[in-house]
């Protein structure tokens, strides 16, 4: 089993990915910002749903009998529902610096959050392996 | 789209203030250009032009620098008689250029220039965080 096969993992992974491609995005309106005609862009919102399926996410008993009934709860693998790529929605064409720059900077704090809970779960796994973290 | 695309996006940002921030330059040191003999045109105020370009290699829409366009209004004339390129009624053709207009431009220019300079040092901070992750 791999790291990215963990929920916490592949979801982290995912977070930090969105806050790359927002990240491109942003620096697109801010190098654009006099450009007449120009539209500004953002991504839609992180998809809070993948990001609950994996505390949701329950182990389902497997079915060795057509009889059988399935006790999983709905959720599926974390791992069908990751985004092969994001949505980008296009929000008017008057950027205003100010605003762009809140995003980059409230951009750049939830990924460092993101990358403290996988450095903090790494840690945890260590701990779990019986190795001094 | 990754961070260093990002860092590319912004680089051409700040490119493209540098190259307008050189144009203000040019206007306003040519403020006073008049010509040398009557009849001469002279200095013609110009304007950057900036266009959205998607670069293939980048992966993402950067803003480049357009064709340079004269400002076609008015010049200003004014009653200089001992000027040498003063016409028959005494009057010297100025440029067009509004220094006070020059000097807004400029702190546009200056404050895009931060701007992207931000969107730079933010990508970089952010880069650095992924590298901490090898430390654990």
């Amino acid at each position: 089993m791999g790291l990215m096969d963990m929920p916490v993992f592949s979801a982290l992974t995912d977070k930090m990915r969105w806050h790359q491609t927002r990240q491109g995005l942003l620096a697109e309106n801010v190098a654009n910002a006099e450009t007449p005609g120009y539209r500004g862009r953002d991504l839609k919102q992180f998809d809070s749903g993948t990001m609950s399926a994996f505390s949701s996410a329950s182990l389902s008993t497997s079915a060795t009998q057509p009889m059988h009934f399935s006790v999983s709860s709905g959720v599926g693998g974390f791992d069908a529902q990751r985004m092969a790529n994001f949505e980008i929605t296009p929000e008017g064409n008057g950027i205003t610096l100010e605003e762009e720059m809140m995003k980059v900077t409230t951009n750049m704090m939830d990924y460092q959050a993101a990358t403290s809970l996988y450095q903090k779960s790494v840690r945890i796994l260590r701990v779990a392996l019986g190795k001094n973290a | 789209m990754d961070f260093n695309s990002s860092l590319r996006i912004a680089a051409t940002g700040l490119q493209a203030q540098t190259a307008r921030m050189r144009v203000i330059a040019e206007n306003i040191a040519n403020a006073d250009s008049a010509g040398k003999a009557p009849g001469d045109e002279p200095y013609r105020r110009r304007i950057p032009t900036f266009q959205t370009v998607f670069d293939n290699e980048v992966g993402g829409r950067v803003v480049e620098v357009g064709r340079m366009a004269y400002d076609m209004s008015d010049f200003t004339s004014r009653y200089e008689p001992g000027h040498p390129a003063a016409d028959a009624t005494g009057y010297v053709q100025y440029p067009n250029v509004n220094t006070l207009i020059e000097t807004v431009d400029m702190r546009e220019a200056q404050r895009s220039y931060e701007a992207n300079l931000n969107v730079v040092t933010v990508t970089r901070q952010m880069l650095g965080r992924t590298l901490d992750i090898l430390r654990g």
